[in-house]
């Protein structure tokens, strides 16, 4: 049966702002509806109201001709509107079946009958009776997946499935939601990464500022097309120049790096060994959880461990803490910038008074000098664009790109040899991840070298001059980025072998 | 079903506020305690709250009971602050007045001017040293320093029984289980003819003034902030996180010991067995009350202080046990930790149906 989802006016007003403008939309079976748009477009919203999360001020949801009252996420499943969101919602200690379990009305017989029917149809490999925490995110977001499934769901909703994907699972998932839009179930597929609307969806919604600006087929449009429609002006695009000269002096060297943590939640580094010359960009790629968070923090000297070796500008730093680290000139940002690079409940001053030297002055004679660091922190705001000029201002209450913009103000302005950035554009906008980017190739043409860990293929690709994999706590060789595919990539991520 | 939700943005001046709620609550529900028992309870209020300070040796006696209170809550405050859970500030108590107890009775027959520095001197250091064995076992050990802090306190309350009873007990005492008296030398001074108040009072209003001083102006203060937030800033930052938790056990540890040698240099006048009526763990709700800010301590510990006289005028004329000060206390601390949890969060109720829940 044609299910036909049809949102009509819909408005969602939050204080100060206008979450959802009057959206209208309208989505048919048999096709993959992509919903694009930067973060806070309304996306969210959207997909909040259509699962019940959240009810709109105004304008109705109508599912085949009939009204849906979606007042909670029940209702929504009532409907047949299944949901997998970016972040899982699995247990990660009970095995895969239990979790299936949890919300099922069926006997634990005749549901692992109908499970083993989904997984033989889909082609799917998953082991039932493995804990969740064993699985990788392209496998939990099966289970996700099949948890709507055991539904018979009518529509589809993904968001952003692909954030936390390698490259094969990204292809493999494409073809299962190939697979359920041919026995007719309504897919909508929110995301930001513009190539991935242009090879799987049919049609495309891009919305910008709470409102829907266009609705056309993909095959009219080309990621250049769509990118001015999202952004809604010119891009310019950015491509880095690769750094060619090869007989540069290593700034940066890293030999016998191993670590090892009893907590399960932690990965072991096994004998990481690379270097980094002036003005050259690191990348390293890897899928999350592959040991990046410890790498960060062993650069850093948030670990210290034993045995390793970190030369940099001819001195040995391994033992060295974080504030000696920046005394040598090096700079760090980390991944988690809500509630490790900054504290959201600090004034702008305050954090950017915990980037301090010996030079800064911010603490004479352990005394807080606090017109300094003003001072200090309004040259930041300004020279970095960022979206406020009062320092007074708490961080909570910047947004994620101007946050992020702070941040890297605050590591940049002591004009470091060498800067560690981790993630430094998740979750941000594209606008923010322009100009982040543009700042980050800066440092390189100023002849100040980068290790960009990340796990967006795209960005490593964009501005890295070498590329290495973690997988696993273990490094691969060291490419130079030319010889390097999105396709190379992938196979590293996911544990293969290249060559 | 009810959900719990945080709240973004808590104005300052309503998280100030909430103290005065919570006492104002706890007036209340001591109200309803005393009807329940059968007092008329604006009478029994009145002997509580009113009566303990109507007069210049109430008001005295209630100065004299918020300064340890006041000291040990400063000190407590830098602990906290940093999410170091001191709550062994009774052990440090205790053993400052060990400490400070026995320089004192080194000079028992003596006279001097130098002999109260002294003894001072030696009281804040005995605290903290004591505060920094769960500082270092924590540090070096990864120990819990909750527990560690909170057994110490019966070690140190044993060795000072066995002390007074023992090797420290007074040769002309007919074995009572105290001291000699110290020497006038090691008093305190009295501040007025025939009140208590000492002054000691002025070693918490000088805690005060330099704590404030620290925690809003130094460094110091700037990374106990960071830290109390979020640790994982503070690593990130790079600060000395070992350096750190031993230097505020330092100074709470030498606040309790100030507060337990002012007890014995002040009222007492030599060591028994009890130097303290649970200042140290008081003081632990004088500090959430005061919301750890130096300021609003000084006004917690008078509030607290007063719970201890009135449970005592409470005794004498209702002849309730005045145990009923811990009563109000903990009233104080439930309501003020139930107002923080309704100020941090707020709490929706959902309508749900009850099949919907099983579906």
């Amino acid at each position: 049966m044609a299910t036909d989802l049809r949102i009509s006016n819909i408005s969602k007003i939050y204080p100060g702002c206008i979450a959802n403008d009057n959206v209208s939309l309208q989505f048919k079976s048999g096709k993959i509806y992509a919903l694009l748009g930067e973060n806070g477009a309304g996306k969210s919203t959207l997909v909040k109201i259509l699962s019940g999360v959240i009810s709109p001020d105004n304008g109705e949801v109508l599912l085949n001709e009939k009204n849906l009252k979606l007042s909670s996420p029940l209702d929504a499943k009532k409907n047949k509107i299944g949901m997998v969101f970016q972040h899982f919602n699995l247990f990660e200690t009970l095995s895969v079946f239990e979790n299936l379990s949890i919300d099922a009305t069926e006997d634990n017989k005749s549901l692992r009958l109908r499970i083993n029917e989904i997984l033989k149809k889909y082609n799917f490999s998953i082991d039932l009776d493995v804990p969740v925490l064993n699985l990788s995110a392209g496998q939990k977001q099966k289970v996700e997946i099949i948890r709507c499934l055991l539904r018979s769901p009518k529509v589809l909703i993904m968001d952003e499935p692909t954030s936390v994907l390698t490259e094969q699972e990204t292809e493999e998932l494409f073809i299962s939601l190939k697979k359920f839009c041919d026995e007719g179930i309504l897919i909508i597929y929110i995301t930001h990464k513009l190539k991935e609307v242009l090879s799987l969806c049919d049609e495309v919604a891009v919305m910008r500022k709470g409102k829907v600006v266009s609705v056309s087929q993909t095959q009219n449009e080309r990621v250049e097309t769509l990118a001015n429609k999202m952004v809604g002006q010119k891009l310019a695009k950015i491509k880095k120049k690769i750094n060619i000269s090869k007989n540069k002096d290593e700034i940066f060297k890293v030999k016998h790096l191993n670590f090892y943590s009893d907590d399960p939640f932690e990965t072991n580094l096994v004998n990481l060994n690379f270097s980094v010359k002036k003005g050259e960009c690191l990348g390293i790629a890897g899928i999350s959880g592959n040991g990046q968070n410890e790498l960060f923090q062993i650069l850093s000297g948030e670990i210290i461990t034993p045995d390793t070796s970190i030369i940099f500008r001819n001195k040995e730093i391994a033992k060295l803490n974080p504030k000696q680290r920046r005394e040598y000139l090096m700079a760090f940002s980390p991944e988690d910038r809500i509630s490790q690079a900054a504290v959201p409940e600090l004034k702008i001053y305050e954090n950017v008074a915990l980037n301090n030297f010996k030079s800064s002055n911010f603490f004479e004679k352990g005394l807080v000098n606090e017109k300094k660091i003003k001072e200090h922190s309004k040259k930041i705001l300004s020279d970095f664009s960022v979206n406020t000029d009062n320092v007074e201002l708490k961080s909570q209450f910047l947004s994620g790109g101007n946050l992020q913009k702070l941040i890297l103000g605050r590591e940049l302005i002591t004009a470091p040899e060498l800067l560690i950035c981790y993630n430094p554009t998740w979750g941000l906008d594209v606008g923010a991840i322009n100009y982040i980017h543009e700042t980050l190739i800066k440092i390189n043409d100023q002849e100040k070298s980068t290790i960009l860990i990340s796990t967006d293929t795209e960005e490593l690709l964009k501005l890295s001059d070498r590329i290495a994999v973690i997988y696993k706590g273990k490094l691969s060789k060291i490419m130079p980025s030319e010889e390097v595919t999105p396709e190379k990539l992938g196979v590293l991520m996911g544990g293969g072998s290249i060559d | 079903m009810i959900k719990i939700e945080k709240r973004n943005d808590v104005p300052m001046a309503l998280y100030f506020f909430t103290p005065f709620i919570a006492i104002i609550l706890t007036i209340l529900g001591g109200g309803i305690i005393f009807y329940i028992l059968g007092f008329n309870p604006i009478e029994a209020l009145k002997f509580y709250f009113i009566t303990p300070i109507s007069n210049l040796y109430g008001l005295s006696e209630l100065l004299l009971k918020a300064t340890p209170l006041c000291l040990i809550a400063i000190g407590l405050s830098f602990c906290f602050k940093s999410n170091n859970w001191n709550i062994g500030a009774e052990g440090q108590l205790t053993f400052g007045a060990i400490v400070g107890g026995g320089v004192a009775l080194l000079f028992y027959n003596q006279e001097g001017f130098y002999i109260l520095p002294l003894v001072i001197l030696a009281g804040a250091i005995g605290g903290m040293i004591f505060a920094l064995i769960p500082a270092i076992l924590k540090t070096y050990f990864n120990t819990n320093e909750i527990l560690v802090s909170l057994m110490l306190v019966y070690v140190s309350k044993l060795l000072l029984d066995y002390l007074v009873v023992g090797p420290w007990s007074n040769p002309e005492g007919f074995n009572f289980p105290e001291t000699r008296q110290f020497s006038d030398s090691s008093r305190m001074p009295l501040l007025f003819e025939g009140l208590r108040i000492h002054a000691g009072i002025f070693l918490a209003l000088a805690a005060v003034m330099l704590s404030w001083f620290i925690l809003y102006k130094t460094y110091l203060g700037f990374q106990i902030k960071v830290s109390g937030l979020s640790l994982k800033t503070a690593k990130y930052a790079g600060f000395k996180g070992k350096t750190m938790i031993l230097v505020v056990f330092m100074i709470s540890g030498a606040c309790a010991g100030l507060a337990g040698v002012g007890e014995i240099t002040g009222p007492i006048g030599q060591l028994h067995r009890m130097v303290s009526p649970d200042y140290g763990f008081t003081a632990i709700i004088v500090a959430f009350l005061g919301r750890l800010n130096p300021f609003g301590i000084i006004f917690a510990s008078l509030v607290v202080a007063l719970t201890y006289l009135g449970a005592e005028t409470a005794q004498i004329f209702l002849q309730i046990p005045k145990y009923t000060g811990q009563v109000f206390q903990g009233m104080i601390l439930f309501f003020l930790l139930a107002s923080d949890y309704l100020l941090f969060f707020k709490v929706k109720i959902l309508n749900l149906k009850k099949n919907e829940l099983r579906n």
